[in-house]
């Protein structure tokens, strides 16, 4: 299944690149980006917001990169030519025009286009949309759904939305400033202990996009990551009904022992798979781990090895990161903990 | 030397009169919209009576600095003098200040008709 | 006593040659630079901004280094070079190494060394206050560099914010982050001091306003955003280090605090920061460009425009830092507004520039090549600035690669490139010879392609989703090659950097000394001689009728050789130079400044000793190095300020007689303690915004739970401080007067009534049982009482001082400086618990 492939930066790039790519074009001539990017690209929007900034960009590049190239060609000319210098009139002419007038002009324009953009961008969403809370954990996403109708669904790293609609997620921390970001979709903002703060997205196709924390927090910052699926109404509310259920049972001897192995070992102390004895909320959520396209927030695929190798060697993993490692379980132990967890659908 | 020319009337600091209104203008429109929006509309609340607070602020700031720059502009043609302002002479150095208190003016006056944009695009304390 | 002349000739003839011979013996025997360990007591500006420089430029490479080997740990994903430890030290430790001990200190360092001889001064106003900024910046810069080598570096990122670095991290780092630059930073005030009385009050009589070279129009406008940007700093690292020492909870939301206000003090701070590096190396292109263009600068009046616009434009723009926190929409306008705006002052010198190269015959050389480079890079940073300045771009570009191929374009761009030129170009007055043509040639590709190769890439590396800070990151994401080819770029980079610090210190003794004015420059700070060996700076101080007086004035080398200025002599065997007026530089004094001496050394040990051993919380150390600091420098104060002259004025030449000791807003110790408590001030301002702050952000402030500090105690304590500060200035008069019984009663009635004022003044919060532990209302309060009192205790102190000096003789009714400064300071000191006392007191009635 789809799922398996892992998540999206693991998977080779398919398909063509979509958006304002335009001006990657050029770059990809030289052998520097691989066009717009991937699933974690403010150049590859998926949103409309993304878009708009997306163009923005390469609007400004192209502009700024010509007006630059003006400037570098009359430094150059200036430091090579012979013959009459410029006269005093026309030097200050040239001070007035290109370094007063032309500017001016060009950065009251720019402004206005930026402050009319300001309004759409803090804007709340429309009534009776679907929110979404957030909250910064070290370092991983705590995530619970707030439909309009209905009980809110608890999860982790990983967000589903379905397409076309706008959702608004409400972003905390219990503990250090994080930052809550989905370039594809839109900009970043910050979660900062003390605060709520919120964040309108609207998704405008299917497809499996990146998110980052993008506020420095402590060791394990850069691999604070979280999966961004996007899908149809129908698909996403299927999804969400089957998150709210409780954990689906073992499919197995193996998967049995592994269920065994995770509440006699404490697991429960700290994860909660609702359906069992295990409901501790230091960590996340994982009631339905194995429906997850990485694990450890997005720091490796979601399959048996790499599940084995989380439990087994966590801080080497992760470093810094408060579970401990399960190293002294037997190697069977481990694997039945994976199969355990790889079911959990 | 004429009097009035003399360094003991000449005030070095005149050509940060305008940049000064303009720091005042921009502390005090962020004052207001912070504080109205903290405490009076609350998020997603008006801004209706900081917009007008700010608008009236805007328009004392520019006729100030209109004022600081006109007098500027007149120190800088003082008796016909012409770019640059470089003779050791009270007269030059009289011109200079001008000059700059003028262009001050005019960057000063572009900064607070910037600032005061922002309430034509922004009416919610969002 | 009416300000002299000017615009007068010089000597008609030369001093017969026996007289002109005498006087340089005595000008050498007044100036002479000590040899062997006494060397390192100099505080002439020649020594200090030799070493100042030399120190920077190595903390340069220290930074540089650790640059290299992040570009390698990021060469690849998923590489083990570094642990994610290692590598949150490393870059906390190159931004904090080139931003605090590299890009400020070099200003600060080119500042000392050429702006006395570019105003044809022989010293610094301050000269050992410049070595005291020096030795604490080397001390300071030492320790935090340390650090890293014992694997205790701070790791927050260089501008740790709370709370991970409060809360969060409980190793030293965070504490040697703040206390290592707290005190440089107070290094930072003291060349603020110099560089403000130095280019107002010691130029060279006529040097008229309009006549300034336009580098000390820059570092006029940097000195005075210095003591606007630094305080908010220091109280910010205040609040800081309460919180992490004692546990007030200035920036912890469970206790009322709030971590947004460490990034508006620290940001406040921070993006004025960035234009107090960028200025003054511009201002070095502003002296490169017309020589080099072999014309006068077209645009004078416009480059004053870009320098003051830019100073005060860039206090509006912090909040560009903090577009994502969710502050309102109509804030974050207002400083997108403020940064797009800044654009068109920062535009317009470089159009200048540009001009003058265009309406003069351009020469070709090395310091115009890095000047170019410069140019290039810098204009791409703008742009890039200009687009990160709108709110909506930003928020996706924020806390990415993005940001930090922006930041080094304009770092790299509108500071490196320029002191590299600097550098380049003023050699030749350091050492007496040029550096390699060839090499610099090298340098000068290496270092240019070397960078955009590095830096142009992460600006799409960070649209393509990769965020700042980060040890490492995943294959496949679109960021590997790029970063891969950042990684090339910065060896070539470094290589550059490795070939100009070759020129610098390979041998040259083969080589031929050049020329004087080696470059045919204009400006008076190429009067030096070769070889440099003269310690006095300028063998005369001259008149001044041009803002090119090397290219304008007729005679003009000859006049100033022949001692046929101002002070050609040092009859008294003293040093001595000029002090001029503001507006035309008519001089009024004669200044006596000190020669060598250690006292600044030991005072900026004994004072890095009170910051160091805090950091580690030896207490007992603490205190010590904390008496032993304020011993050295009340005996600095006693024995080397405010010095009675044998004689009230000497003949300073050309029939000018100026007083040798100036009192009031006429002495130059009363300017430098007005622009240090401006710095004060502003500090202070800083947390009285702390505490309007925390009020709108809570619904209730003060919440209603407090219980103090009520009124009784801090009107109690307004009535004893303003009686205090009322004795203290009617003892200035009694001074004045002779009524020397009336002197000393109102001093000491004065300081037993600051006593009592501060005592009431902790009354306060301490009898209505405010724990500053317990919520940040307490804290907060706390500190500015705390603040007001220990502000209160130096006023004290300054009274038993004046009392003492008039006992001593060293104060009487016409010799006054100290009872005028310490009147002055009260006047700040009033306007300091007026406040606290209105704030803590007075706003809880009317909230």
């Amino acid at each position: 299944m789809a799922r398996r492939a892992g998540p999206p930066h693991m998977r080779p790039m398919a398909g063509k690149l979509e958006g304002s790519c335009r001006g990657a074009q050029l770059l990809a001539a030289l052998p520097l980006a691989s066009g717009c990017g991937g699933a974690q690209s403010a150049l590859a929007p998926a949103g409309p917001a993304a878009e708009r900034i997306a163009g923005l960009f390469w609007a400004s590049a192209a502009f700024f990169g010509l007006v630059w190239l003006a400037v570098v060609a009359l430094a150059l000319y200036a430091a090579h030519r012979r013959g009459t210098p410029l006269s005093g009139r026309n030097a200050h002419r040239l001070i007035v025009l290109a370094g007063a007038v032309f500017p001016t002009v060009v950065i009251t324009g720019y402004l206005a286009y930026g402050l009319s953009l300001i309004p759409p961008l803090v804007a709340q969403a429309p009534e009776g949309s679907l929110r979404v809370l957030v909250a910064g954990e070290r370092w991983w996403w705590r995530v619970r759904y707030l439909p309009p109708d209905g009980p809110g669904v608890d999860l982790a790293n990983e967000i589903r939305l379905p397409v076309g609609e706008p959702v608004e997620f409400l972003l905390e921390s219990p503990n250090v400033i994080h930052s809550f970001w989905i370039p594809s979709l839109g900009g970043k903002v910050d979660m900062i202990p003390g605060r709520v703060n919120r964040l309108t997205l609207v998704a405008n196709r299917t497809g499996v996009f990146r998110g980052a924390c993008a506020e420095y927090c402590g060791a394990s910052h850069a691999l604070m990551n979280f999966s961004v699926v996007v899908e149809e109404r129908a698909a996403f509310d299927r999804w969400l009904a089957s998150q709210a259920s409780p954990a689906r049972e073992p499919a197995g001897p193996q998967a049995a022992r592994g269920r065994e192995v995770f509440l006699a070992n404490g697991c429960g102390a700290c994860h909660a798979v609702r359906g069992t004895a295990a409901d501790g909320t230091v960590g996340p959520d994982l009631t339905h781990v194995g429906g997850r396209r990485g694990i450890g927030a997005d720091v490796l695929p979601n399959d048996p090895a790499s599940l084995v190798r989380w439990i087994e060697r966590t801080p080497a993993v992760k470093p810094e990161v408060h579970m401990p490692a399960y190293a002294m379980l037997p190697r069977a132990d481990l694997e039945a903990l994976a199969a355990y967890l790889g079911g959990l659908e | 030397m004429r009097a009035e020319l003399h360094e003991k009337n000449e005030r070095l600091w005149v050509i940060a009169v305008s940049p000064a209104i303009w720091a005042t203008h921009f502390v005090v429109s962020y004052a207001t919209a912070a504080i109205w929006c903290a405490k009076v509309a609350g998020r997603d609340g008006s801004l209706s009576g900081a917009r007008w607070a700010i608008f009236a602020y805007s328009v004392a700031a520019l006729a100030a600095i209109a004022l600081v720059g006109w007098n500027g502009w007149r120190a800088h043609g003082y008796r016909g003098g012409r770019i640059p302002h470089d003779a050791d002479t009270p007269e030059d150095r009289h011109r200079l200040l001008g000059a700059a208190t003028a262009l001050l003016s005019g960057l000063s006056a572009i900064a607070v008709v910037y600032a005061a944009s922002v309430i034509a695009f922004v009416r919610s304390c969002a | 006593m009416r300000p002299g002349p000017i615009d007068v000739e010089p000597l008609p003839k030369a001093p017969p040659e026996e007289l002109r011979r005498a006087q340089e013996q005595r000008l050498m025997a007044a100036w002479e630079t000590p040899k062997g360990l006494r060397y390192w007591s100099a505080v002439n500006n020649t020594q200090v901004g030799l070493w100042y420089s030399g120190l920077a430029f190595l903390f340069l490479l220290f930074g540089g280094v650790l640059a290299l080997v992040m570009r390698v740990q990021l060469a690849v994903p998923g590489n083990d070079l570094l642990t994610a430890q290692q590598y949150n030290q490393f870059f906390t430790m190159h931004g904090t190494v080139m931003m605090f001990l590299f890009a400020v200190p070099i200003f600060e360092a080119f500042s000392i060394l050429i702006l006395p001889q570019l105003l044809g001064a022989r010293d610094l106003p301050f000269p050992r206050l410049s070595a005291y900024g020096f030795w604490s910046f080397a001390i300071g810069g030492v320790f935090v560099c340390g650090s890293l080598f014992f694997g205790a570096a701070p790791a927050g990122g260089w501008f740790m914010y709370p709370p991970l670095t409060t809360a969060f991290q409980k190793g030293v780092g965070a504490d040697i982050w703040l206390l290592g630059l707290s005190f440089i930073e107070v290094a930072s005030i003291a060349a603020a001091v110099e560089l403000i009385v130095g280019v107002l009050k010691t130029r060279p009589p006529g040097m008229r306003v309009n006549l300034i070279p336009l580098y000390a129009w820059y570092v006029l406008v940097v000195a005075v955003m210095i003591l606007f940007a630094f305080p908010p700093l220091i109280a910010g690292d205040l609040l800081f280090e309460l919180e992490r020492t004692l546990h007030w909870p200035f920036f912890d939301a469970a206790r009322g605090g709030d971590p947004l206000l460490w990034q508006h003090l620290f940001w406040i701070f921070g993006h004025p920061e960035v234009y107090i590096i960028f200025l003054p190396s511009i201002a070095l292109m502003a002296m490169i460009v017309p020589t080099f263009a072999q014309r006068p600068l077209v645009g004078y009046g416009w480059i004053i425009l870009s320098a003051v616009g830019t100073g005060f434009l860039s206090f509006g723009l912090w909040v560009h830092h903090m577009y994502a926190t969710g502050l309102p929409g109509v804030s974050l306008g207002l400083f997108s507004a403020a940064t797009e705006a800044v654009a068109l002052p920062t535009g317009v010198q470089i159009f200048c520039f540009l001009a003058t190269m265009l309406a003069g015959r351009v020469v070709r050389s090395v310091p115009l090549l890095f000047a170019f480079a410069g140019l290039f890079t810098f204009v791409i940073g703008g742009f890039t600035g200009v687009m990160v300045g709108l709110v909506p771009f930003d928020v996706q570009a924020h806390d990415t690669y993005f940001v930090v191929g922006h930041l080094h374009y304009v770092l790299i761009g509108g500071a490196l490139f320029p002191v590299v030129a600097g550098l380049y170009y003023y050699w030749p007055i350091v050492r007496g010879r040029k550096l390699s043509d060839r090499l610099g040639r090298v340098a000068f590709w290496l270092m240019i392609v070397g960078f955009q190769v590095t830096f142009l890439p992460m600006h799409l590396t960070g649209l393509l989703g990769m965020p700042r800070r980060v040890f490492t990151y995943l294959p496949g994401l679109g960021f590997d090659r790029l970063n891969f080819v950042s990684s090339i770029g910065a060896f070539v980079l470094a290589a550059g950097i490795a070939v100009v610090v070759f020129d610098v210190v390979r041998p040259k003794r083969g080589e031929a000394r050049c020329a004087r004015n080696p470059w045919n420059a204009g400006t008076l700070e190429w009067l030096a001689e070769m070889p440099p060996d003269k310690p006095w700076g300028v063998r005369s101080i001259p008149e001044i009728d041009s803002r090119y007086p090397l290219w304008h004035q007729p005679n003009f080398l000859r006049d100033v050789d022949e001692g046929r200025f101002y002070l050609p002599d040092a009859e008294e065997g003293k040093r001595e130079t000029l002090i001029t007026t503001p507006v035309d530089a008519r001089p009024v004094q004669c200044l006596r400044v000190p020669g060598n001496t250690f006292v600044a050394f030991w005072a900026a040990v004994f004072t890095g000793g009170v910051f160091i051993f805090a950091t580690f919380h030896w207490w007992v150390a603490t205190l010590a190095s904390g008496v032993l600091a304020f011993v050295t420098i009340l005996a600095w104060l006693w024995t080397g300020t405010a010095v009675v002259p044998e004689k009230p004025e000497k003949d300073v030449g050309l029939g000018l007689t100026l007083p040798l000791y100036q009192s009031g807003p006429r002495s130059v110790g009363w300017w430098a303690l007005f622009i240090t408590m401006i710095g004060d001030m502003t500090a202070f301002f800083s947390l009285v915004f702390g505490y309007f702050f925390y009020w709108t952000v809570h619904e209730e402030f003060p919440p209603k739970s407090a219980t103090g500090p009520g009124v009784f105690w801090p009107a109690l304590a307004l009535a004893l401080l303003a009686a205090a500060w009322l004795l203290t200035q009617l003892a200035r008069g009694f001074n004045r007067r002779d009524r020397y019984v009336e002197y000393y009663g109102a001093l000491v009635a004065g300081a037993v009534l600051a006593a009592s004022g501060g005592a009431a003044l902790v009354a306060a919060p301490l009898r209505t049982g405010l724990d500053p532990t317990a919520h940040v209302y307490p804290a907060i309060v706390w500190v500015l009482v705390v603040w007001t009192v220990a502000h209160v205790a130096l006023g004290l102190v300054m009274q038993l001082y004046c009392a003492a000096r008039r006992l001593a003789g060293r104060v009487s009714a016409v010799h006054d400086i100290d009872v005028a400064n310490t009147a002055l300071y009260w006047h700040f000191l009033a306007i300091t618990f007026v406040t606290t006392i209105a704030v803590v007191a007075g706003f809880p009635l009317l909230a």
